[in-house]
């Protein structure tokens, strides 16, 4: 595979100097290198803290929301599609694995993937109409989706428990997806979170990753380069959707209780996954797990210290936070590092 | 007998009263360069837009190859071998050069590698190679317009069309989009311009057709085109010679 690029780059004499100066086309051996590192980094926090309880849960759920950040960047990254209502997807994920499992004793290892399929299948099918809609309008009609979500969740109690919720019983094997111990739930999260990453790195160097990219550009652009807009649109919100309702069992069956107001929760599910992408650098490989790395712990910790002396002060601190890297890291922390690097560049350069 | 590559028959579009395109036939061989000029507000980007699919004519035929394409989608339209750039540049901004052209060369060539080889040969055409690991929104304006034509190119297109391509271009950028123009169409590449330059349509075009206010009130030579006291009429008014724009 690497013979047929080794042509390219002796004809390119810039290439090297100028790699990183753009959204550079590194090697497959490369790319895979970044990637191996990047878990290895990733994975670090949880050997070191193995033994504290208290961290273990937060380094689990910073796992499982950094890939559900990757799986929605996907479509809200790469395809420009600004979804807030990736809450369905969660939910199918959560509710209809755990009422199997609950219901009919289903083991959440085998209904992982067709939960997974149910929901791409429904988002296609309700994307398709509200594709037609850009920017600010599609984020606003997905936001509709995860309000309907919420209010069918509670409505049809025979399925989803109603208000009520789900419970589910804790018996402790692996066949059952539910463990003893804080770090087996830790390594799960972390396999899910190297699968997205690792979806989101292959896809990034292929034809349909290329093609969302240039969906998000410009449209009728990517139509006279022969590109099918819808159907680049839908194939990318399907494994999108798909991985979500994966992180979306995951999540189930680690809480083991699930409930509208908790699977619906615009702040911390639908509208936090676009969140974490942005502030880590949204449409970027690495963005998605850098934003959860970062708010996640941040969040807990100012739960911890201060929401008991000022209630509210830790949401308070994070929106404040939010306006800052908004006004001036626009394109996350991937992009700042990104920007620094060129500033420092052109310098060595010039002292030549 | 050859089947025209590209033929419009009877084409209209109105937009409520207004006939923005009216009853326009044109037919554009293989191998032909025909060149598409009027005064702005003519109706040439319209007619343009049925062409690409961009928009459906209101009634007419429009044929690629001989086959009905009225309802095709842009999309379908380009895997039919037709390429198009846009009045107002459109690149990726956020990749590229290089990855730009392979958004085009992915339509032909589902792998990466194969992709990428093809558009470094497509960019090394244009000379736009050196600058193919540049973000296509720090390039200028004339390497904007080349990558567009080299995003087209790697579609692997029988027709291009290319709309006011050299606007905004100087004199020498001109000359050199002229060079390269010329030799694709010496590679046997088929040309439908829009074009305000007169003198790029003199030095270019092997037919040239005149649109106002919809309609196509003439078609020739560059020669027999330029020096028509009609078409002059339609640029410049009553009560100026021929002379005016035949002299250029």
């Amino acid at each position: 595979m690497n013979k047929t690029e080794q042509p390219i780059l002796k004809t390119s004499p810039a290439a090297g100097v100028a790699g990183a100066t753009a959204t550079g086309i590194e090697s497959g051996n490369r790319a895979l290198l970044k990637y191996l590192a990047g878990m290895a980094l990733a994975f670090l926090p949880f050997v070191l803290l193995v033994e504290d309880a208290h961290w273990l849960n937060i380094i689990a759920f910073t796992y499982l929301m950094g890939g559900l950040a990757a799986a929605w960047n996907i479509i809200g990254g790469f395809g420009g599609q600004f979804s807030l209502g990736h809450g369905v997807f969660f939910g199918i994920g959560a509710y209809l694995a755990a009422r199997l499992y609950v219901a009919y004793d289903l083991s959440p290892w085998i209904t992982i993937i067709p939960c997974a399929l149910f929901a791409a299948l429904v988002a296609v099918l309700i994307s398709w109409p509200t594709f037609r809609l850009r920017g600010p309008f599609f984020a606003i009609a997905t936001l509709a989706f995860n309000e309907v979500a919420f209010v069918i969740a509670n409505h049809f109690e025979s399925v989803t428990g109603g208000p009520r919720g789900i419970m589910i019983p804790f018996k402790a094997g692996f066949a059952n997806m539910i463990f003893r111990e804080r770090w087996q739930y830790a390594v799960l999260m972390f396999v899910f979170l190297a699968l997205v990453i690792g979806i989101t790195v292959v896809l990034r160097r292929s034809r349909l990753g290329y093609y969302l990219l240039a969906v998000r550009e410009d449209e009728d652009a990517a139509r006279a380069s022969g590109i099918n807009v819808l159907s680049v649109k839908l194939q990318g919100m399907a494994l999108s959707a798909g991985l979500t309702a994966v992180g979306g069992t995951l999540f189930a069956m680690y809480l083991r209780f699930i409930d509208p107001p908790t699977i619906f929760n615009l702040q911390e599910v639908g509208v936090k996954f676009a969140l974490l992408s942005l502030i880590g650098g949204v449409g970027t490989v690495a963005g998605p797990l850098l934003g959860a790395a970062l708010i996640i712990p941040f969040e807990n910790f100012l739960r911890a210290e201060l929401a008991n002396a000022l209630p509210g002060m830790n949401l308070a601190i994070l929106g404040l936070l939010m306006v800052l890297a908004a006004l001036f890291m626009k394109r996350g922390v991937v992009g700042a590092w990104r920007d620094l690097m060129l500033r420092l560049r052109p310098k060595k350069g010039g002292e030549k | 007998m050859s089947i025209d590559l590209l033929a419009v028959s009877g084409a209209s579009k109105h937009f409520l009263g207004l006939r923005a395109v009216d009853d326009v036939s044109l037919r554009v061989r293989k191998g032909e360069i025909v060149s598409i000029i009027g005064p702005n507000g003519a109706g040439k980007t319209t007619f343009f837009n049925l062409l690409t699919g961009q928009l459906a004519p209101t009634s007419g035929e429009v044929r690629l190859r001989g086959e009905l394409i009225n309802k095709l989608a842009p999309h379908n339209r380009a895997r039919l071998g037709m390429g198009r750039t846009f009045q107002i540049a459109k690149p990726l901004i956020a990749l590229n050069a290089l990855e730009n052209v392979m958004i085009g060369a992915f339509m032909r060539h589902r792998a990466l590698s194969t992709a990428r080889d093809k558009a470094m040969a497509v960019l090394e055409k244009v000379g736009l190679a050196h600058q193919a690991r540049v973000r296509a929104g720090d390039l200028t304006l004339s390497e904007r317009r080349r990558l567009e034509v080299a995003r087209a190119l790697a579609l692997e297109p029988e027709i291009v069309l290319l709309d006011e391509v050299m606007a905004g271009l100087n004199q020498s950028e001109v000359g050199q989009a002229i060079e390269l123009l010329q030799g694709l169409h010496a590679e046997g590449l088929t040309f439908l311009i829009i074009e305000h330059n007169l003198k790029v349509v003199r030095a270019f075009s092997d037919r040239v057709v005149v649109l106002d206010r919809g309609r196509l009130i003439a078609e020739g030579t560059a020669d027999q085109i330029l020096n028509s006291p009609e078409v002059v009429k339609a640029y410049l008014g009553d009560g100026h010679q021929a002379v005016e724009l035949g002299a250029l």
